[in-house]
């Protein structure tokens, strides 16, 4: 069964029109080997050169802890020809002691030219039945954008991090939501990259005693890998946001400055260091410090809190890796809305 | 059902994080800390929890036992069990910090100057590591130790927190053996923990898919308002194990299926399946409508016993083609014992929702398959279509263990030009759709104690109303005359003929597993 790819091919090659003949097929001869599984739809686009491995990569490994029918299409718009080619493959893997193999399938198309405005028409043509429709948009975001596109989909997923105008892309973004007919939840992926780390510095305060740091702190420190700026300031938007603090404007590129809702000023230090995105993070508040750093192994944070009469406790939690597989794999595993990650770009909209 | 009740003030960076609020520190005392459980359970519970980020730095875990041992040997020891039965691999990195979190303190459980060197070990716990008086005590223990314990804990003051801390107590089941000795062991508990400090632990419960059948009934339009005595014909609950008595005969040898079983897990899934919807999703609210359940339960008069219950005991026979020996024949166990490791029982719930549907459950050893799974018949459809054909009812399964999931057998016509009409499965796997590991039962149970979340533990109500129940069968089991007879079934088989009688009196049978 060639098409089984355990090996990243696109797969069998077909014709656009007889995709579901196909894909029946292949299950049909996959019968008690194969479980097909599907919890959503995950559309992924993309118009970089070699988009198409690399995205069938990446949904190989996803399938492995989230099975889906994923629809990958790479888009070339600048190509002389129209043309749309189709693939499809299964990945599969043994889980839970079965014998069986749980494969989610996948059908992969490069649109060519005129061929590329074809593609609201490619996905709603192909999605599974009754699944929600995540869409993953790996580009920016083109102006104006397809209200088409948006009737169907359930969350958009992108990575703020690539933009090179967060105001605009945002605003794209957002004009798309309040056009939609349903709800889209909007998931950044540079936000994704913080979960590990606010987790870790939620915790410090989930204890009622600890709370009134919160009011105490004056200082704090993020330092992000080169790169990474716009996922530190989403930090610090994140402190604001969730801490009723207001941004206010300063010269200083390497700090952001806040008030808090009595008006004393919270300074937040940006640093650039070599790591992880964001690498280490410390909030001072009066003679307590929190902080959360990577250990030197690389997928572990360090966690503690340092007060002048306290005997530090080191604690070890997880991080967030950065590669895209563990963020859109955190990502699809949390679910929910982004409420809290709407109020953080507000607050440090313009500095993004 | 995830609610920390002891973080009331709401911390805004909790706010939108897909992880639970971590609970406050403590320090955990493990009473039997060098035994099976410790080691196979509560440890790599404690270090997974602690590796996937949901305990504070400073929970402490003090074990408490009778043989000498230093901080630094206990350390090693559970070191070696958590590589060996944690759910996750071991961190070095991890386990350098959790393991300075562990410690040992010696002491016979009636000695109680030993407790007072734990009352003053604690304290400099609280001063050194930031644990604010918080105090878990897991009887890993058998309940004849729970009262010198629990005097000592007493006489050294440990039952009771300081002003804004807290104090509770885990205990392991059996929850006693009858109704009069569950009722002494809570009163001996209760004579130092009130209620609401005591948590009494059913690992059933804090599997994930026993918690899902609330979602399942309460999340879903669809089944609720079929979930009742006009559509439902009748349930079945199976709890089957391949496994004999294994290293536990002295156990079992005073216990047999119906008090191992029956009486805390099984009803407990009962309860899940029967209760009413609760007001929220409050400890106490959920409480309150299982033991309407198992308060509701039809009691036997001591004459039917024999006609609504089966026991039975393996004799030898094979299980997976290897020779197994009879129950009698097992290492400490009496060559003429009576204890029940089969039992099959027709139940009523005396109740509007559930009048005239007979729940069925059986659970045994020796049996030919391992799995926990209940079972939804629905009343077949009138035979006035499709030539009168008698069609297979509507099943609904919940898979407990293993393979946890969820399937619907519904009829479907097979193609061609007749009316043939065949069974077909709807199946939903966990495994299959969620590739994420679920949490081990106890790593749920040890943060919701730790967390003063007692929705998943046993109330007392609950525990005596299911002893109760569970006596009126064993008195008359133990009754020197007309006691209903054991009955003996070769292992590997699903039980003995009598068990497939009980339904079959009633034009039913067992589902095939």
């Amino acid at each position: 069964m060639p098409e089984v790819a355990e090996d990243y091919s696109l797969g069998l090659q077909v014709e656009v029109g007889t995709i579901d003949k196909k894909l029946k097929k292949l299950w049909q001869k996959g019968e008690g080997a194969m479980t097909r599984a599907s919890l959503i739809n995950l559309a992924v686009y993309s118009k970089a050169p070699g988009s198409l491995e690399k995205n069938t990569e990446l949904i190989a490994k996803i399938a492995q802890t989230y099975s889906c029918r994923a629809i990958v299409i790479a888009a070339d718009r600048k190509a002389k020809e129209n043309r749309v080619e189709a693939w499809i493959s299964a990945h599969c893997h043994v889980g839970g002691g079965r014998s069986k193999q749980i494969c989610s399938e996948q059908i992969s198309f490069r649109l060519e030219g005129a061929c590329t405005n074809l593609l609201p028409s490619i996905v709603f043509s192909h999605l599974d039945s009754d699944l929600p429709l995540y869409l993953w948009w790996q580009d920016e975001f083109p102006d104006p954008m397809d209200p088409q596109l948006w009737a169907w989909v359930d969350r958009l997923i992108y990575d703020s991090q690539n933009w090179k105008n967060f105001d605009a892309q945002m605003r794209l973004v957002e004009t798309a939501q309040s056009e939609a007919k349903q709800r889209i939840v909007l998931c950044d992926l540079n936000w994704t990259r913080l979960d590990k780390v606010r987790f870790a510095l939620a915790q410090f305060f989930d204890h009622p005693g600890s709370h009134h740091h919160f009011s105490e702190i004056e200082n704090a420190q993020i330092d992000f890998a080169p790169g990474c700026r716009s996922t530190a300031v989403l930090l610090a938007g994140w402190f604001g946001a969730q801490l009723n603090w207001r941004c206010e404007k300063t010269k200083d590129a390497k700090a952001l400055r806040f008030a808090d809702a009595d008006g004393h000023r919270i300074n937040i230090v940006l640093r650039e260091a070599n790591g992880a995105p964001v690498g280490k993070v410390v909030l001072s508040s009066g003679a307590v410090e929190f902080v959360v750093a990577p250990a030197k192994c690389g997928d572990l944070l360090e966690v503690s809190r340092r007060g002048r009469d306290e005997k530090p406790i080191p604690q070890m939690m997880p991080a967030q890796d950065d590669d895209p597989v563990s963020l859109l794999s955190q990502e699809l595993l949390r679910g929910g809305p982004h409420q809290v990650y709407l109020r953080a770009v507000n607050c440090v909209r313009e500095l993004l | 059902m995830n609610r920390a009740s002891d973080q009331e003030n709401v911390n805004p960076l909790r706010e939108g994080l897909s992880t639970r609020a971590v609970p406050q520190p403590c320090s955990v005392v493990i009473f039997g800390a060098t035994g099976d459980l410790a080691h196979r359970k509560l440890i790599p519970a404690l270090y997974n929890l602690a590796a996937d980020g949901e305990l504070p730095p400073a929970v402490t875990v003090i074990g408490f036992a009778r043989r000498e041992k230093t901080d630094d040997e206990f350390r090693r020891e559970m070191e070696e069990a958590t590589r060996k039965f944690s759910r996750q691999p071991v961190r070095d990195e991890i386990w350098k910090t959790f393991g300075q979190s562990i410690f040992y303190h010696q002491s016979d459980f009636g000695d109680e100057p030993g407790y007072k060197s734990l009352a003053a070990k604690l304290d400099k716990i609280d001063q050194e590591r930031g644990t604010r008086g918080n105090r878990l005590f897991y009887f890993a223990v058998a309940p004849d130790q729970f009262e010198p314990i629990l005097k000592n804990l007493k006489a050294a003051g440990l039952n009771e927190a300081r002003e804004g801390s807290w104090a509770r107590v885990i205990v392991e089941k059996p929850f006693g053996k009858d109704l009069a000795s569950a009722r002494e062991l809570n009163r001996v508990v209760h004579t130092s923990f009130a209620e609401e400090q005591t948590y009494r632990i059913d690992h059933f419960l804090g599997k994930e898919t026993a918690q899902n059948i609330l979602v399942l009934r309460f999340a879903n339009a669809i089944f609720e308002p079929l979930w009742n005595t006009r559509y439902i014909d009748h349930v079945q609950i199976t709890a089957a194990e391949t496994l004999g008595v294994e290293g536990r005969a002295g156990y079992y040898e005073g216990a047999g299926a119906l008090r191992d079983m029956v009486q805390n897990h099984l009803l407990q899934l009962l309860c899940l399946i029967a209760m009413e919807a609760p007001t929220d999703l409050g400890a106490d609210n959920i409480r309150d409508e299982k033991v309407k359940v198992v308060g509701s339960l039809r009691r036997f008069a001591p004459n039917e016993v024999a006609n609504s219950v089966v026991r039975g005991q393996y004799a030898e026979g094979a299980i997976n083609g290897k020779p197994v020996p009879a129950y009698r024949a097992e290492n400490n166990v009496n060559p003429n014992s009576m204890t029940d490791t089969f039992v099959a029982l027709r139940l009523n719930i005396d109740n509007w929702r559930w009048w005239d549907v007979p729940i069925y459950m059986r659970v045994g050893k020796r049996l030919p398959k391992s799995g926990t799974e209940i079972s939804v018949h629905f009343k077949k459809a009138p035979l006035v279509l499709f030539n009168k054909q008698s069609t297979e009812e509507n099943v609904l399964v919940i898979r407990i263990q293993p393979d946890e999931g969820i399937s619907l057998r519904m009829q479907a016509k097979m193609p061609g030009t007749s009316f043939r009409i065949e069974p077909v499965k709807m199946d939903f796997h966990y495994g299959t759709s969620f590739g994420k590991a679920s949490p081990e039962a106890y790593e749920r149970l040890l943060l919701d104690a730790m967390s003063g979340d007692a929705t998943l533990f046993a109330r007392r109500d609950e525990v005596e109303q299911a002893w109760t129940f569970i006596d009126v069968i064993e008195n008359a089991w133990a009754a020197k005359k007309d006691a209903p007879e054991l009955f003996f079934y070769p292992a590997g088989s699903w039980g003995p003929e009598e068990a497939d009688n009980l339904l079959a009196r009633d034009g039913r049978a067992w589902r095939r597993l």
